[in-house]
């Protein structure tokens, strides 16, 4: 995959592409002398430009997404598979039809405006809609005038290929998100500001009866107020409360839904007896103050999705190959012994074995290797597999559910999620807590029924439950940990919800793995080249590489950096996964894998895989590999986390950077490579049962059964908002060598949480002092409500704050 | 102080009113999305340039790629 | 690869599904128009006012009824405020409406009904205001058959405006349309509330709230008046003119909603601030206090959304003159939010309230913040609708330096001569009594201040002229284009919100949002039905008098009352003792809620241009104040106070007395059954006696049937009834 994807080197004196901002090859393409690097760019350009819809290039400087990776049309042959497009078009009538894609290509302003007008493009387009911040599409197309195949081929010939997955058929129901959190937000909000409003008069002592009977009007007001507050705003807790009762728990739920009861009831008594104001503010404060902090709580990243498994990457349909008739089906309806074909850049969906074709196989998303393995006819085929070249034939042996990597995907570790049994901080110090209070009330409550006075008896233990009322406490967990989810974010570190922050902060093990985690394939530098060609070897080469649009022919040929005429090629041949050779000059001249290329290893290179061999007249003149590098930092990073955590690698690549690896890591670093996802798996399980917490450091796919096995899974990407596979996090490669830091906030975090609940446990002791006096006021309530919440939240955001500030100035290392 | 009663139960029915509407916008998906509004109102919905005669989509064109 | 999509469609081919419509350019201009000229109007009658306040005695205007400063001044404010920012309002909604739903408006005929009857409205204010006839509540003097008319063309606006909303185009309803609705909700109701009187005759009528009551009511208007028709609307036109004329987006559109809807729920609960130390209650005074401070978050939030949207761009700042306006109106509204809630903080507002502080106040507001937007505005709209180039740029610029130093001319001379007033008011000598004893001398001192005002003041309409010329010049040189092209796919019909997944999905958020719907409805009808049960019994029980000896006026009394309104007294005197110490010892005991029970409108005021006069009763003999107004300056050489030469010539109207009378009655004051009738006599005895003492002190002119005589038994009568007993 990586080979492909390679970019130009920048340094190319190119012009820059006037739709894709990406430098041009040698010769870029002129159209009204405008450059562009490739005949995509071009052909989009020449679209727009016919219906005058260039203010696409007005809105933002090269807007245009490249399409050299533009898969061509057949790929969306599926699509007119009924039964594929019944399963993702959202709403269909006789003419119309809506659908919503999501095209993560979309990224800036111009996008929006072109995807918008795409009605100008296509007279079939009747609407399209963009929600910029889901990267998704929402389009309304009269479906006799456009097919549903070629309204995605419209979007992608614009370079905004929609992604399509397995998932996406499974998952179509479940996109909307319920907001009925953010009305009772938003009830408890409104009805809080108002009952402070009325309560005023109270606050300022405005003597009881005179100005004609606020006092009453205000109560009666209030109630009213307070009645969707405790109805429905409230019915959050109420709900969790009676399920933990029902799980025989008492989690912080209870005493809450206690306390909103007693504060309401004896609230509403008090009023419609006349004999005081009761406390509906504090009701109202109380509830709002806490599904405020939910909501700090629930607030998760929009962009990123951690729920993903393999269907998020699966293809929708596969092509089966019929007496010779070629069908599109869902994938899921493969049977064992169907034949299918598999074009370039698609994915292997079930294990089978080559029929026909030259199979270069890219397992990097099993496995992480980079360089495709050349297959050849009777070989088995594991599904994962992206096939590069030209289009093969395979005969299934297997079902999808029941391939190597389903299988995999379907191990224990995706199975039940070790975190379920996992309770919130709060909820097991409510375990204590409400017991305690529920005694302070009972006795306080007996003691003055002893005294003989029932009602006092009755007021000083609904005074206990009102003040004991856990808000501070339930508060502190989600605002601290909350915030600190947020700063984290800042440094692109992001969670998938505050439990991993506890997680994170007791960690012991630390383990990596090692491609695209601790290494990565740097594009700033061009391809290492082996051996020093002859000026015509490279004139040569050059001339030969140039012919193939294939990346590592393109970065073989700059590499040479032949600018003088070319030589006169003649008999090209492509091989796909192979190479190519040809003659040139009269030359026999040949640039592929060594096997391919013939080459005999020279001395000066290490170990031969990966490399790109060039030979003229069977003399090997140079080879060319990928660069593989560390990321910047690393050295520092580990010799950081080594004083606190004992480290590990794995790799499920060989074992040639062993030597490289020592010298970053602490000696006696148990390094194991050649590691299967299962060998991680159980590398990971044994940790655990040896009692460590392990953080496991991976690239998302490949990893991603280790990162769901860990306690807590960090994914390495290089860019979070596209990609996000199963873990509890995703860090920002970039920030990688800040790792250490980000632990360390993760675990002062937890350190200002246990601060957060002795501040909020004495405020309840002193509301206590009152209460069992019988000396607790509505206004006392009122008060030390809110400055509990108020202080409590000051700690938790400050604190954070605090906390995260060394965070901003930038390390060393992470700015190199 | 009656008024004071009258502009109370007012000013709760506006805000009570607005407060639906801010409901309303909530669940009608107005906040989806609070970055293409601001850049999607710079933009004039100017007719595109006249073009020649409108004609239905020609029989070719209705299916794309059967 | 395949490009069918292009074989199908390039272009010629086919045109797209489209809808095409036309915007309504017409009613833009008219407005805008409009908005201008009345604006123009408005400015110079601000002008006039502030000169007579420094040459009472010019033959211009000394001696002629409809040019003295009570009636003009009351002109002034409606102008300024319902005509030319009440059009600048409609110029800009009409604009950006349009195209932020991508529909034209509802209907031609609606606009153009809400066009004439606004402008209609305002002509008869410019009528009725000079020749006295005013309700005499502050920005709603307008007597109530335009009061009326008001109401009917607020709601044809609204209901043009909903139903383009309606018939929208697109699906988000961008926040500028938001304030709009804001602002045509809360004004309509405002509007009505305060409005609530009884007619006693065509052009007279009496609100229904007395005293302390009506003057609650009036400044719960007043406040969101301001809030509500100079604020929210012209933040809905900032956050669509401002991204437009920078061509840039708003700094921050979350920003932008959180503003609006925290503005809102805010807002309305402020009013109580403007009656700090009356005789209001102490919590409702504290409550205003409370919210006003809290307004200043959501205030900022809009302003500093608004100067942001321009960060990176203030290059263009410097050379687009579109874009000095906003910034400078923006700032403006940046200090007129931070400057209120300062005013509402009690102890500051016990320095300042009463004095010209306000008037600086409220013009940085009107000058900065509604007067340069709009004219940015404009700068922007009127070469965009006439097809052409701004006809000079330079003149653009000489006008906005104009129009700043008029600002600057104006607030800070004002700024300096309220505090000077304030300080010079509260100064006590050793002796422990008042420096300044002779209220006059408290006014001599700010003459010089005056003047420069008025200087800022033709600076600005100076530069306004400029701009009239410049526009004109501009439109003359385009085309105007009375409908502008455009297009848009239309709205699907069936909106499943959001990659909604068909009927499934909307059956089940129908199902969701039904309890909370139902909640609200229930909660707005039980409150609905409170009023209709509670009105009543307030409206009654609330003109049970609080202090016996607190007496209705007789009708002497209350013709004369209806002149001191007539003439606008209250815009120059207050009729409110605060309870501090400078003030009573100048005017004496300071006043109670119950004294004003019978006061329909209340006449509190809002600025002491001249001294209190809630104690005036028995101070001066009646011959003293016959001479002082045929010409003030006869005794106070240098007073200000127009001389009202006029009410010693025309005769009382007492065929209107019987009206009055069972108005009055209707409203609950205590006059016997049948007095209506028996009412004249009464009156024509006091006003004999009156007369009589007159002549005896001197005044051989004086005859009982002048509208003098009645504003002395007035004059004389106020605030004594407290004095008849002590207060229970």
């Amino acid at each position: 995959m990586e080979v492909k994807t390679i970019p130009l080197p920048v340094q190319a004196p190119a012009a820059t592409c006037y739709h894709c901002g990406n430098s041009c090859e040698q010769e870029p393409i002129l159209l009204a002398d405008k450059p562009f690097c490739c005949e995509g760019c071009k052909t989009v350009y020449q679209i727009l430009h016919e219906h005058d819809l260039c203010t696409y290039y007005d809105l933002s400087a090269h807007p245009g997404i490249t399409l050299r990776a533009r898969k061509d049309d057949s790929a969306f042959a599926y699509l007119d598979n009924p039964e594929i497009a019944a399963q993702l078009i959202s709403f269909q009538d006789e003419t119309l039809t809506r659908v919503t894609f999501f095209l993560p290509a979309m990224h800036c302003a111009s996008c929006i405006w072109l995807l918008e007008n795409l009605y100008r493009l296509h007279p079939a387009v009747t609407q399209s809609r963009v929600d910029f911040l889901k990267k998704e599409i929402s389009l309304t197309f009269r479906h006799q005038a456009l097919s549903l195949r070629g309204l995605v081929n419209l979007l992608a010939t614009l370079g905004y290929e929609p992604e399509i997955h397995l998932r996406d058929l499974h998952h179509a129901a479940g996109k909307r998100q319920d907001r009925s959190f953010y009305y009772k937000l938003g009830v408890a909000g409104f009805c809080f500001g108002n009952i402070m409003l009325l309560s005023f008069p109270e606050y300022l002592g405005l003597e009881k009866g005179s100005e004609g009977g606020f006092q009453q009007f205000f109560g009666y007001l209030n109630i009213l107020l307070a009645l969707p507050v405790f109805l429905y705003s409230a019915s959050e807790f109420f709900r969790s409360a009676w399920s933990g009762l029902t799980h025989r728990m008492l989690n912080i739920d209870v005493p809450i839904s206690l306390g909103i009861l007693v504060l309401f009831g004896r609230s509403t008594w008090e009023i419609l007896a006349g004999t005081g104001p009761g406390f509906m503010d504090s009701l109202a404060a109380l509830v709002f103050f806490l599904l405020a902090g939910r909501w700090f709580q629930h607030k998760t990243f929009d962009s990123l999705s951690f729920d993903r498994d393999y269907t998020a990457y699966f293809p929708i349909a596969a092509t089966l190959i019929q007496d010779s008739e070629e069908k599109s089906v869902p994938v899921t309806s493969l049977q064992a012994g169907d034949t299918i074909r598999i074009r370039h850049q698609e994915l292997i969906p079930a294990d089978g074995i080559l029929l026909s074709g030259q199979a270069a196989i890219d397992y990097s998303f099993v496995t992480g290797e980079a360089v495709p393995v050349a297959k050849f006819s009777g070989d088995l085929l594991y599904a994962g597999g992206r096939q590069t070249g030209a289009s093969i034939e395979m005969t299934l042996t297997r079902e999808v559910s029941q391939s190597y990597l389903t299988q995999l995907w379907n191990h224990d570790a995706f199975q039940k999620d070790h975190r379920q049994h996992w309770i919130e901080l709060t909820d097991r110090l409510s375990q204590r807590f409400t017991v305690v209070i529920l005694g302070v009330a009972l006795v306080s409550g007996l003691y003055w029924l002893m005294q003989g006075s029932v009602s006092l008896a009755a007021h000083v233990s609904t005074s206990v439950l009102i003040v004991a009322c856990p808000c501070a406490l339930a508060l502190i967990v989600p605002i601290t940990l909350g915030s600190i989810l947020r700063h984290l974010g800042h440094h692109r570190l992001f969670l998938k919800n505050t439990g991993v922050i506890e997680q994170l902060a007791e960690i012991t093990h630390i383990v990596f793995d090692k491609t695209g985690t601790l290494t990565y394939k740097d594009s700033s530098q061009e391809v290492i080249m082996v051996g020093q060609p002859t000026e015509d070897a490279r004139r040569l080469g050059a001339s030969l590489a140039r012919q193939s649009s294939h990346p590592v022919s393109r970065a073989v040929a700059s590499r040479l950096g032949w600018a003088g005429p070319a030589a006169v090629i003649e008999h090209f041949e492509e091989v796909a996964g192979q190479g190519v050779r040809a003659w040139a000059d009269g030359h026999e001249i040949s640039l592929g894998r060594a096997d391919f290329a013939g080459a005999s290893l020279m001395q000066e290179e290490g170990p031969g895989r990966g490399y790109t061999w060039l030979v003229i007249e069977g003399e090997t003149v140079a080879g060319f590999a990928l660069p593989a590098r560390y990321r910047p930092g690393l050295r520092g990073l580990l010799a950081r986390l080594q004083t606190a955590f004992s480290l590990s690698l794995l790799s499920g690549d060989h074992d040639r950077e062993r030597a490289a690896l020592e010298a970053f890591f602490p000696a006696d670093t148990p390094m194991l490579f050649n590691q299967q996802p299962d060998d991680k798996l159980a590398y990971i399980a044994s940790l655990q049962a040896s009692g460590a917490r392990v953080l496991m450091v991976g690239d998302g796919l490949n990893d991603a059964g280790a990162l769901r096995a860990a306690q807590v899974g960090v994914a390495v990407s290089e860019q979070v908002d596209t990609f996000s596979p199963a873990c509890d996090a995703i860090l920002d490669a970039s920030q990688l060598p800040r790792l250490d830091q980000l632990i360390r906030l993760a675990q002062q975090g937890m350190w200002l949480v246990r601060g957060g609940l002795l501040i909020s446990l004495s405020y309840n002791l002193v509301g206590l002092s009152f209460a069992v006096r019988g000396l607790l006021s509505p206004v006392i309530a009122a008060i030390l409500m809110p400055l509990s919440s108020a202080t409590v939240l000051i700690w938790g955001l400050a604190g954070t704050w605090i906390a995260a500030r060394y965070l901003r100035q930038e390390t060393p290392e992470s700015s190199l | 102080m009656s008024a004071i009663f009258v502009l109370i139960i007012i000013s709760l029915i506006v805000a009570a009113g607005f407060l639906t509407a801010f409901f309303w916008a909530v669940g009608n998906g107005q906040y989806e999305d609070d970055y293409s509004p601001a850049v999607r109102m710079l933009w004039e919905s100017a007719p595109a340039a006249p073009r020649q005669t409108p004609e239905a989509p020609r029989p070719a064109d209705t299916d794309v790629s059967k | 690869m395949t490009l069918e999509p292009l074989t199908l469609n390039s272009p010629g081919t086919a045109a797209p599904q489209v809808d095409r419509f036309r915007y309504d350019n017409a009613i833009v201009r008219n407005f805008a128009i409009a908005s201008v000229a009345w604006g123009l109007a408005g400015m110079l009658v601000g002008l006039i006012a502030a000169l007579e306040m420094v040459m009472p005695s010019l033959f211009l205007w000394d001696g002629i009824p409809f040019l003295s400063f009570g009636r003009i001044r009351p002109l002034h404010t409606n102008a300024v405020i319902f005509a030319f920012v009440g059009n600048g309002i409609f110029m800009g909604v009409y604009y950006s409406l349009q195209r932020l739903v991508k529909a034209p408006m509802y209907s031609k005929a609606l606009s153009n009904i809400h066009f004439w009857g606004w402008q209609l409205i305002i002509l008869s204010a410019l009528i009725t205001l000079p020749l006295g006839i005013t309700t005499s509540k502050e920005y709603a003097e307008l007597e109530w058959p335009i009061d009326l008319a008001i109401a009917v063309v607020w709601v044809v606006f609204g209901l043009n405006m909903i139903l383009t909303i309606m018939n929208r185009r697109e699906r988000h309803l961008y926040v500028a349309i938001w304030f709009y609705i804001a602002t045509w909700v809360t004004v309509a109701v405002l509007h009505i509330v305060n409005s609530m009187a009884l007619p006693a005759g065509l052009f007279k009528s009496y609100s229904v709230f007395a005293g302390v009551q009506d003057a609650l009511v009036q400044w719960w208007y007043g406040h969101n008046a301001v809030a509500f028709f100079l604020t929210t609307p012209y933040l809905g036109l900032m956050y669509y003119f401002m991204p437009k004329a920078a061509n840039r987006p708003v700094f921050s559109y979350r920003l932008s909603i959180i503003h609006f809807w925290a503005l809102i729920f805010i807002y309305i609960w402020a009013g109580p601030h403007h009656l700090l130390y009356s005789a209001l209650p102490d919590w409702a005074q504290s409550l205003g206090t409370v919210f006003s401070v809290m307004l200043i978050a959501p205030s900022w939030g809009g302003m500093l959304n608004g100067l942001l949207t321009l960060r990176g761009a203030w290059d263009k700042v410097q050379s687009d003159h579109v874009l000095k306006f906003m910034v400078v109106a923006v700032t403006a509204y940046g200090m007129a939010t931070f400057e209120g809630p300062m005013l509402s903080i009690k102890s500051f507002n016990a320095i300042t309230h009463f004095t010209d502080w306000t008037i600086a106040h409220v013009h940085v507001g009107a000058l900065g913040w509604n007067g340069f937007l709009t004219f940015g505005i404009l700068y922007w709209l009127v070469p965009r609708m006439w097809r052409t180039e701004i006809f000079s740029a330079k003149l653009a610029n000489v006008h906005f330096w104009l129009g700043t130093l008029g600002i600057i001319f104006y607030a800070l001379p004002m700024y300096w001569a309220g505090w000077t007033q304030a300080a010079m008011w509260n100064e006590f000598g050793e002796d422990g009594r008042l420096v300044y004893g002779n209220f006059l001398d408290t006014v001599t001192q700010l003459i010089p201040m005056y003047w420069t005002r008025a200087l800022g003041g033709t600076l600005y309409l100076a530069g306004v002229f400029v701009m009239v010329y410049n526009l004109v010049k501009t439109a003359y040189a385009g085309k105007f284009q009375a409908y502008e092209e455009a297009e848009a796919p239309a709205l699907a019909k069936e909106e499943p919100a959001h990659n909604a997944n068909g009927r499934r999905e909307y059956w089940h958020r129908w199902i969701e949002r039904r309890p909370l719907q139902m909640l609200f409805w229930s909660l707005i009808l039980i409150l609905i039905g409170g009023i209709v049960e509670m009105v009543p019994t307030f409206m009654v029980q609330s003109n049970i008098p609080t202090i016996a000896s607190v007496k209705p006026y007789t009708p002497l009394e209350l013709q004369g009352r209806d002149i001191y309104t007539r003439e606008g007294c209250y815009t120059c005197h207050s009729q409110m003792v605060r309870p501090f110490r400078s003030e009573t010892e100048r005017y004496g005991e300071y006043s109670k809620a119950g004294e004003f029970v019978y006061d329909h409108p209340f006449q509190w005021g809002s600025k002491r241009t001249g001294p209190d006069l809630h104690r005036l009763g028995g101070k001066y003999p009646d011959s003293w104040h016959y001479n002082h107004m045929r010409d003030p300056r006869s005794m106070f050489e240098q007073s200000l106070m127009p001389s009202y030469p006029w009410l010693l010539k025309d005769k009382l109207d007492i065929s209107t007395t019987p009206a009055k009378i069972r108005t009055m009655q209707a409203l609950g004051v205590p006059y016997p059954a049948g007095y209506d009738e028996l009412a004249n006599e009464d009156l024509q005895k006091q006003a004999e006696k009156i007369a009589a003492g007159l002549r005896e002190t001197g005044v051989e002119n004086a005859v009982a049937d002048r509208e003098i005589i009645a504003l002395i038994a007035y004059l004389q009568r106020l605030g004594t009834d407290i004095k008849a007993e002590p207060t229970k």
